[in-house]
């Protein structure tokens, strides 16, 4: 008997050329470039426009104004720029209350509130859901830090900072953690929107096969099983290439940017818990085992489908399906153990989704060690089943695989 | 398991959703020989064939291909052009060859030097790099013929390989199956055309209604009928209407009846005696049509005729 994987590898060859050559395929190497641009783009856009936050005009006299505006300084100065209210000084006219409250009306000014009176006795103009909102509640605080200031003023030696001695670590759990649960996120949705692609690919590939009716030439040829196994192995191939080439462009991108980065500039120490080079070869492992395990469910579900038209409308499901894996594994992130969280584990549809999460954020390595030959048993048991199932359905009682109207040939009665 | 078959099988069932297609099918193709699987569409043909090379699994009986109880064990020594033909419509003809030749163990780049080399001989030469959906449907079909052949099998099985071929790709179909069986290659081929089986089998499967009404030799399947007269007498009557057999019939002044186990010698001398004057005699072997009326019954008969007919106005 010849060997099942010397059967894969010939009509892996044939449907990896046949991929990679049909127009798609552009399409497939250019969709997730677009996706990424379109985020940068996204992100420049919004950063160019940034709204610089709420403005409030300060219409007083020449003391308090100042006050208010030291005392926001020295608020800022121990947070951030964002975190306060502009202030903007205005003149005051000679009925101050009628003044603000044309100003907050006037379209043009772009004032969220008006400050009026003195430090004794501030007026604050503007509706009332500024209370207990951002404007209200931080020009409060800037209005008590006057005054408190102005109460030290004598005593108190200026503003010093604190004085702290520094016990400099070379890390913290809390940032850590951050960074890590990025890191478990990032891996979690290449995986995801990689295996998204492919199988569409796949999807459209066994349509051709049927509509061709190769099919009982391969099936007379080569076991089922191989014919299954071959085309995973194809799209595999083909997404080899994809990651290859986006991988590359990334890593382009990546060196170009720190060279453009300010001498002193330091990179973020952004790494997966269990350590860049164990974390590559799982993305990569557990990459391979989603793909396979969604692709011979993809093809179980393909093959029994009738009709192009059939074969659409499971996409949709499939599709739902895979999405709602996502978001299980996605429980696992950061989480702690729970229900959810083992099930996401367990489930191979999820399992390599929450295990390069765990990858993302655990040291542990055994259990990789599990997750890895259980992904593999389902990823054959899925083409056995599949195979399977495709053989009584489809060649055996189902018959003809009828896409395509029969034109002209007799059909036979 | 003898080699002297290359396929065995025995009491072969197959029903789809319920109904039977083939009911109890015995078959055994001796080793070397061309061997045609006759009968009307519906017969179970199709069904017979897929059962035998293990595409499909029979509910109940048991076949060897090439002595193996499991048939895709033997699918590197088997060639199989099915009904239904496909091939990769963007595949070139050459590469569509290789890879049918790959899938049945074939290297590519031996099937590619094969392939180049049976395009060549066929006066197809220009064919290699031409894809396929730029072909004609009969050309298609020779290319997937050659991909069926390529890796040189001892056994090769088509299912109905003359349907969609014009004459002259019919006369190269007929000429490539004598040349492989020539040099020893089983052959064993579906027809619903009466006289393709006639013209190139040695031995024959009638199968209608699920069930092989005959299998055997053609010479046999003929014998089963006796030797038909036709004689045409200058005198209407006579003495000598006597000694013609009771079955026989005058047609358009044409007596037609089957050889009387005395032989003819007695027959003429009573023509000769009785002064009927013999204007035409003539004792004929039944051909394989006359055969098959007997064997598969009149509207098995009428129907084979009416598919072949069918097929022509197709091919129209
Ligand atoms: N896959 C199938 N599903 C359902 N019925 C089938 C299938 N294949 C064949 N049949 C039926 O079985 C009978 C025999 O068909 P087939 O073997 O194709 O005959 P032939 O090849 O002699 O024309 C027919 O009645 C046909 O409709
Ligand atoms: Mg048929």
């Amino acid at each position: 008997m010849r060997s099942i994987w010397e059967a894969s590898l010939v009509i892996a060859r044939r449907d990896f050329w046949a991929t990679v050559k049909a127009r798609s395929f552009i399409f497939f190497m250019i969709t997730p470039l677009l996706v990424v641009g379109f985020a940068i783009l996204t992100a420049v856009v919004q950063s160019s426009n940034r709204d610089e936050g709420p403005k409030v005009a300060i219409v007083t006299d020449a003391e308090t104004r100042d006050a208010l505006i030291e005392a926001r300084a020295r608020l800022v100065a121990g947070t951030d720029e964002r975190e306060f209210p502009r202030l903007e000084r205005v003149d005051p006219a000679q009925d101050v209350r009628s003044q603000a409250r044309a100003l907050i009306g006037d379209d043009e000014s772009d004032l969220s509130a008006v400050f009026s009176g003195t430090l004794d006795r501030p007026v604050l103009s503007g509706p009332e859901r500024i209370d207990n909102a951002f404007v209200g509640k931080r020009m409060t605080l800037i209005i008590e830090e006057a005054q408190r200031n102005r109460v030290l003023a004598g005593a108190a030696p200026g503003s010093q900072p604190a004085a702290v001695e520094r016990d400099v670590t070379a890390g913290a759990a809390g940032n850590l953690r951050e960074v890590r649960t990025g890191v478990a996120r990032f891996g979690q949705f290449i995986v995801f929107f990689m295996t998204l692609l492919l199988a569409t690919m796949l999807l459209s590939n066994l349509i051709e096969e049927k509509s061709n009716k190769v099919i009982e030439v391969l099936a007379a040829s080569v076991p089922l099983d191989a014919i299954f196994f071959g085309k995973l192995l194809a799209m595999l191939g083909v997404s080899l290439i994809g990651i290859a080439l986006w991988g590359g462009m990334a890593a382009l991108a990546a060196a170009f940017s720190v060279q453009l980065m300010p001498a002193g500039f330091e990179l973020p120490d952004i790494s997966p818990a269990i350590g860049w080079p164990i974390y590559v070869l799982l993305l990569a492992v557990y990459f391979t085992t989603n793909y396979m395990i969604l692709g011979s469910l993809f093809l179980g579900i393909g093959g029994q489908a009738t009709s192009v038209r059939e074969m659409q409308n499971l996409n949709m499901p499939v599709t739902f399906l895979q999405m709602g894996f996502f978001v299980l594994a996605l429980t696992v992130v950061g989480g702690n153990l729970g229900l959810w969280q083992w099930a996401a584990f367990i489930i191979p549809f999820s399992s390599p989704m929450a295990m390069i999460a765990e990858a993302g954020q655990s040291a542990t390595l055994w259990p990789h060690l599990l997750a890895i030959p259980w992904q593999a048993f389902w990823v054959f048991l899925l083409i056995r089943i599949s195979a399977a199932m495709f053989r009584k359905t489809v060649l055996k009682s189902g018959g003809e695989i009828r896409i395509m109207p029969r034109f002209g040939r007799k059909t036979q009665s | 398991m003898s080699s002297a078959f290359a396929i065995e099988a025995k009491g072969l069932f197959k029903s789809f959703d319920g109904k039977e297609a083939v009911s109890g099918i015995d078959i055994a193709v001796p080793t070397g020989t061309i061997y045609g699987i006759l009968g009307p569409n519906g017969a179970g043909k199709t069904t017979t064939i897929r059962m035998l090379l293990g595409i499909i699994e029979p509910d109940r009986g048991a076949r060897t291909l090439l002595g193996h109880e499991r048939p895709l064990e033997a699918a590197r020594e088997v060639g199989y052009l099915p009904e239904e033909r496909g091939l990769y419509p963007s595949m070139h003809c050459r590469e569509a060859i290789a890879f049918m030749g790959a899938l049945r163990g074939l290297p590519l780049d031996v099937g590619r030097k094969r392939a180049d080399i049976l395009l060549q001989q066929n006066g197809l030469g220009d064919y290699t790099h031409k894809p396929i959906k730029s072909l004609s449907k009969g050309m298609a079909q020779t290319i997937q013929l050659f991909g069926t052949i390529v890796h040189q099998p001892k056994l090769i099985v088509l299912d109905e390989p003359f349907s969609g071929l014009d004459a002259i790709n019919q006369g190269r179909l007929e000429q490539m199956i004598r040349d492989e069986a020539a040099s020893g290659t089983t052959v064993i081929f579906s027809t619903h055309v009466i006289h393709h089986a006639e013209r190139l089998c040695e031995r024959i499967a009638i199968i209608a209604g699920g069930q092989v009404r005959f299998e055997g030799e053609v010479a046999t399947a003929r014998d089963r009928l006796r030797p038909q007269v036709r004689l045409r007498t200058r005198a209407a009557d006579g003495p000598w209407r006597a000694a013609l057999p009771a079955g026989a019939a005058l047609r358009d002044g044409l007596w037609q009846f089957e050889l009387p186990g005395t032989g003819v010698e007695p027959l003429v001398k009573a023509l000769v005696d009785g002064g009927a004057g013999i204007e035409e005699l003539a004792i004929e072997r039944p051909g394989l049509h006359d055969a098959f009326v007997q064997i598969a019954g009149e509207a098995a008969a009428r129907q084979i005729e009416e598919d072949r007919r069918a097929d022509l106005e197709a091919a129209a």
